[in-house]
């Protein structure tokens, strides 16, 4: 067994900061992840992380911006942490030795980036998301944290209402092991996974929501997804940094003709723009970045330049890239507050996994690595005090047993027709149809008596190898059982939320309503299935 | 056919076979060649390049007075003297900075037009196979041969292949086998490392490297090995039976320079080309060599 | 298109049983390799282990040798490789310990070794007192350095890697390389000097099959030769590296060109017996066939004296 005062889940951007804070601050720390941290989708953020560090700039700037690309939706007192601390992370980011680009006086070079009404997006290059990760990973390093890397965690240990820890299953010695902890930091990533195609990565698969949820915490505006405006649509999609529109790319339709002025926009209305295009005869749209020109394309993009050459085989400098509003991040997660802490005493989450009302109905560009760094150390923080000042409770041992039992229950050498990847692709067809960039009622329900069947179904599979090494059909079945989870959630929300807000669009109910809807859609695990609360106002 | 020849160090130091057997083959060729003498060592990349790219650009500077292109005996030299001009070429205000410090004092200026080729890339790009073929007396048949280029004969791409077309220059010695009559004994480390760089640092991997390559050739049939760089030589040759003591296996493998591979099939006879100066003896090479004719 | 592939096999739970594993199967006219792997583990056999996390390219995790040649398996394309014939064959890479199957050990193969390293910045300067001032041509190096995604491929086309697996590599030292250069590193000294130890950069050939193999361009032969340049101009560590290169550096700065046999001689150390002692046989050898410069009695080029005046500048320009 394996004992800490804070464990972490999740080695990512907002884990890694989790785990250096929580360590700062006193606690014995231990971080657990499914893929190596340098592997985890923090790589893929590319545009940059937001600060109010321009001289015609300020955290009040900072959070109206917010506010408006969360239709309404952020919590107050959440945005005014978030924008008053973002300076000093990023400070502290750049001290690190995260190489951001520079002006010409040698300072942090701020661009323009989405609908930021003033330039506040620090950059490193168009790789802003890998090269901080890598920072973070370096300090993380520093601190020498034990990191139980190609872990993954099955369950959590949840006792008369507390977690107390973890179990999990090591894929290179296959030995299930349990992680005993008095503060455990879920920082798994998000759940896009389930959206065939999307911008989402093999493992993003919820896995922690879905842990969180059936410990007891509680679900908040999981209808709201952000979409991405510009993806390649290849399965795995491939996007493009939205600072290629600030920088002067375009969108046309099929006969070549710009779509509206977008540049500014927030990223739902150009993702509806988009769709709408496609939708009224115009067939496929691509980007053009040729506008921005050859030196800067190499200059800036070259990231964008490389990925979109070996994945797509197309030359950025000559030719137009076909995109599509893809599925991308949740915004929706575990319900916390700013500290980080969820319902469950114990039990903190941060990062994409957790929603803690910053981000409202939409995110604003450049916030979500900010987002992760400033409550990465929060949660850290309040984490290690937690650890602090609670008594030693004794891992619930007999759980790990129990789980022994339940991965036996699931292995069987029988054959059977249907499989976990006939499962995942019809899931992740009929979520784009039904669950998509916009929805309506019987779309809605629909789209809930679908995801009952593929459950059943998938309640009727079993996982033929028996091997504990490295078995990845075990871990996909696992995370199989967690997209599934989290689509029920994801459409349950979606049908209580009858208005249209930001990233959740209802064809029935196109405008937005202030009136009945400012508020945050909860849901619950009771009694083996989703049920929705009573949905708390934003504010 | 006229070129600034640079003979290296090596080629009159640890391999003092070298030079004479070149200077041979050049003349019988037909390539006249005017040395550089009042030039420097390349470094050989153990000089950091703030001191020998100054030094290599003088050297370049007083080929440039000649009018000529530089020739090489040595893959290191080529290797080294190559990157240096990538560089002097690629920048031109760092050619400035290195004229200015460097070069000012003595009249000297490099103006970046000097091209450096090893006798290697002569004879495949300058002066012709057809050429090369028509003079062959001897040709070597029967004679198994692997070949060992020596990394700075390969790489870095920018410096030595910049181009589609140039890419044959990892080819070239292989064809020469066969052009000269004789038959390939390939290896897969014939282009990797002879371990002569880290003679110092790490002395167990260098000869490993040296039993490796020259374990794999004799494995596969080769009568002798053929590299166009003496600092290769002195690892596969003059450290062969320490590698031998090493990893307690026979190798036994003679190992010629290029020249002297060229000059046995322009001709000449053995002693001409030096062999008994090797130490791992040629003995063997020799008889099947005089059996031709 | 229908294809089979032909995948390595090990099987850790029968004692590290090797075998090849043949899958023929209907893949989409626009596959990749991983897309297939996946199939393969969904529809024909499921206890076939192989990595894969982005499918897009950019984290480097599905790295293998796809028909010999190492390569991310999400990039790579199927009708790029049955070219020559509907068959396609997978490998885990060379120079690597291998797991179980496609599964083989990132930590032995690269992230000890990147741990070996101490990679970590420590900062000269507070945040407290703002963002550290510096140009961008510095920060512009150091990205294109950290662009490197640990896709190993430099490591896998090492050519010291096959004979000695504790070479710490050039993904390592490329990594040591970012932090040396790091204007706002207060401890890029010691980096230099960790990675002075042996195992470390005097262990590297300078061959450049890492530059040619970085899919990145990055360079990583590159930045070994410039810490090995640092080490020269600021005092090499390394005792045996130190006096080898004193030596070269001495003998073309007084003569203009090398002196072998002194190079050997100082190499080993004037008073190391056993050093010395252990050239006797080939020095013998060497001699008897007229090949052996005699240490010292090496005369001068002409212009010796110019190429002492740029030792001298250079020296002069370090300080």
């Amino acid at each position: 067994m394996q004992e800490f005062d804070v464990l972490v889940i999740g080695g990512g951007a907002s884990g890694l900061r989790a785990a250096i804070a929580a360590k700062h601050a006193g606690a014995s720390v231990g971080l657990i992840s499914k893929v190596h941290p340098l592997r985890t989708n923090s790589a893929i953020a590319q545009g940059g992380l937001n600060a109010p560090l321009g001289k015609d700039d300020s955290p009040d700037s900072f959070a109206a911006d917010t506010f408006l690309a969360g239709d309404e939706l952020c919590n107050r007192d959440v945005v005014k942490e978030f924008t008053q601390e973002a300076s000093k992370e990023v400070i502290w980011l750049e001290r690190m030795g995260v190489p951001f680009n520079r002006d010409k006086e040698g300072r942090l070079d701020l661009r323009g980036f989405g609908s930021n009404s003033r330039n506040r997006t620090c950059y490193a290059d168009d790789r802003t998301g890998y090269i901080v990760l890598q920072v973070l990973h370096e300090q993380f390093q520093r601190e020498q944290i034990p990191s139980f890397e190609e872990w993954f965690v099955t369950s959590l240990a949840v006792e008369g209402g507390t977690c107390l820890g973890a179990i999990a299953l090591g894929l290179r010695n296959g030995k299930l092991d349990s992680f005993s902890a008095r503060s455990i930091i879920l920082a798994s990533g998000g759940f896009t996974r389930f959206y065939l195609p999307s911008t989402a990565s093999l493992g993003t698969t919820g896995d922690g929501q879905s842990l969180a949820y059936e410990a007891g915490a509680r679900l908040m505006d999981m209808e709201m997804i952000q979409f991405h405006p510009l993806v390649f649509p290849k399965k795995q999609g491939l996007l493009i940094t939205e600072a290629a529109l600030n920088a002067g790319a375009m969108i046309v339709n099929q006969k070549g003709e710009s779509i509206t002025d977008l540049k500014g926009m927030p990223r739902h209305k150009i993702c509806l723009s988009i769709h709408h295009a496609m939708q009224n005869g115009g067939g496929s749209v691509s980007l053009d970045l040729r506008p921005i020109g050859k030196e800067k394309l190499r200059g800036y993009f070259p990231q964008t330049q490389e990925l979109l050459r070996t994945v797509a085989g197309l030359d950025i400098t000559k030719d137009l890239v076909p995109i599509r509003p893809l599925a991308h991040r949740p915004i929706g997660g575990i319900e916390t507050n700013a500290a980080g802490e969820t319902s469950v005493p114990g039990l903190f989450a941060v990062g994409e996994c957790a929603c803690n009302g910053l981000n409202g109905a939409g995110r604003l560009a450049g916030n979500a690595l900010t987002e992760a760094v400033v409550f990465g150390r929060r949660a850290g923080e309040t984490a290690a005090k937690h650890a602090a000042a609670g008594s030693k409770k004794s891992f619930p041992t007999a759980k790990v047993a129990d789980e022994e039992k339940q991965l036996a229950r699931i292995i069987s050498a029988e054959s059977s027709k249907d499989s976990l990847g006939k499962i995942h692709s019809e899931l992740g067809h009929l979520m784009n149809e039904k669950v998509g960039l916009v929805r309506s009622g019987t779309g809605l329900q629909e789209a809930l008596g679908q995801i009952q069947s593929l459950k059943d179904r998938y309640s009727k599979l079993r996982v033929k190898n028996p091997s504990r090494i490295y078995n990845y059909e075990l871990t996909s079945y696992l995370e199989l059982g967690s997209m599934l989870t989290l689509a029920e959630v994801v459409a349950l929300a979606a049908q209580a939320r009858a208005e249209s807000r930001g990233a959740h669009q209802r064809a029935d109910f196109p405008e937005r309503d202030d009136t009945n809807w400012k508020s945050h859609t909860l849901v619950s695990f009771v009694g083996g299935s989703g049920q929705l609360q009573k949905p708390v106002a934003a504010g | 056919m006229k070129y600034a020849f640079y003979p290296g160090c090596v080629s009159r130091g640890g391999c003092p076979e070298l030079y004479p057997s070149a200077v041979k083959v050049a003349d019988k060729l037909g390539i006249e060649l005017d040395e550089l003498k009042s030039v420097g060592c390349t470094g050989a990349g153990v000089l950091p390049q703030n001191i020998s790219d100054p030094i290599n650009a003088r050297t370049f500077a007083k080929a440039e007075q000649l009018g000529l292109p530089i020739m090489t005996i040595c893959s290191t030299c080529t290797g080294v003297m190559a990157q240096a001009n990538y560089r002097l070429k690629e920048d031109p205000n760092y050619r400035e900075k290195v004229n200015k410090e460097f070069l000012a004092d003595e009249g000297l200026e490099y103006k970046g037009t000097t091209e450096v080729k090893h006798l290697l890339w002569v004879l495949f790009e300058d002066y012709g196979i057809e050429r090369l073929q028509s003079l062959i007396q001897r040709p070597l048949k029967g004679l198994k041969v692997s070949p060992f280029y020596g990394c700075y004969l390969r790489r870095p791409p920018e410096a030595i292949t910049p181009t589609k077309e140039l890419n044959r220059r990892k080819s070239y010695l292989d064809e020469l086998i066969g052009i000269l009559g004789a038959e390939m004994a390939d290896i897969s480390g014939k282009g990797k490392c002879c371990g002569f760089p880290i003679l110092s640092a790490n002395e167990e991997n260098s000869l490993a490297m040296v039993a490796k390559h020259t374990g794999e050739s004799k494995e596969n049939g080769a009568d002798f090995m053929v590299t166009p760089c003496p600092l290769c030589h002195l690892n596969l040759d003059g450290n062969q039976q320490r590698a031998e003591a090493q990893t307690g296996k026979e190798i036994d493998l003679p190992i010629l320079h290029l020249p002297q591979f060229v000059g046995l099939a322009l001709g000449f006879d053995p002693n001409e080309m030096n062999l008994k100066r090797h130490i791992v003896s040629t003995g063997d090479v020799e008889s099947k060599v005089n059996m031709i004719s | 298109m229908q294809v089979t592939f032909k995948v390595y096999r090990k099987d850790p739970e029968k004692d590290g049983k090797l075998s090849r594993s043949n899958y023929t199967l209907e893949v989409a006219e626009d596959a990749t390799v991983l897309d297939s792997l996946l199939k393969i583990r969904d529809e024909i056999d499921s206890t076939l282990a192989f990595r894969g996390c982005c499918g897009r390219g950019y984290c480097g995790e599905c790295m293998m040798r796809v028909n010999g040649s190492a390569r991310l398996a999400c990039t790579a394309k199927v009708p790029d490789y049955t070219k020559k014939g509907p068959e396609i064959s997978l490998d885990p890479l060379r120079n690597v310990p291998v797991i179980k199957d496609l599964v083989f050990d990132w930590d032995a193969f690269m992230w000890n070794k990147i741990k070996a390293v101490k990679p970590w910045l420590e900062p000269e300067g507070s945040p407290v007192n703002g963002e550290s001032l510096t140009s961008d041509a510095a920060m512009q190096d150091l990205r294109k350095v950290m662009s490197c995604f640990y896709c190993g491929m430099c490591d896998e086309g090492c050519t010291v890697l096959p004979v000695d697996f504790d070479f710490l590599g050039p993904a390592a030292l490329t990594k040591a390389y970012r932090f040396a250069f790091d204007p706002r590193n207060k401890g890029s000294r010691e980096q230099v000097k960790i990675v002075e130890k042996p195992k470390g950069i005097w262990d590297c050939v300078h061959c450049y099959e890492a530059d040619e193999h970085c899919p990145r361009g990055i360079e990583p032969t590159k930045r070994i030769v410039a810490l090995r340049d640092r080490a020269f101009n600021s005092g090499i560590t390394h005792e045996a590296v130190a006096r080898h290169h004193a030596s070269f550096a001495a003998s073309v700065k007084e003569s203009g060109w090398l002196d072998e046999g002194r190079l050997a001689v100082e190499s080993e150390g004037l008073t190391n017996v056993k050093g010395l002692m252990k050239l006797l046989p080939t020095a013998a050898k060497a001699l008897v066939r007229g090949k052996a410069p005699i240490p010292y009695m090496h005369s001068k080029r002409p212009d010796a004296d110019k190429i002492k005046k740029i030792f001298e500048k250079a020296e002069q320009e370090e300080k």
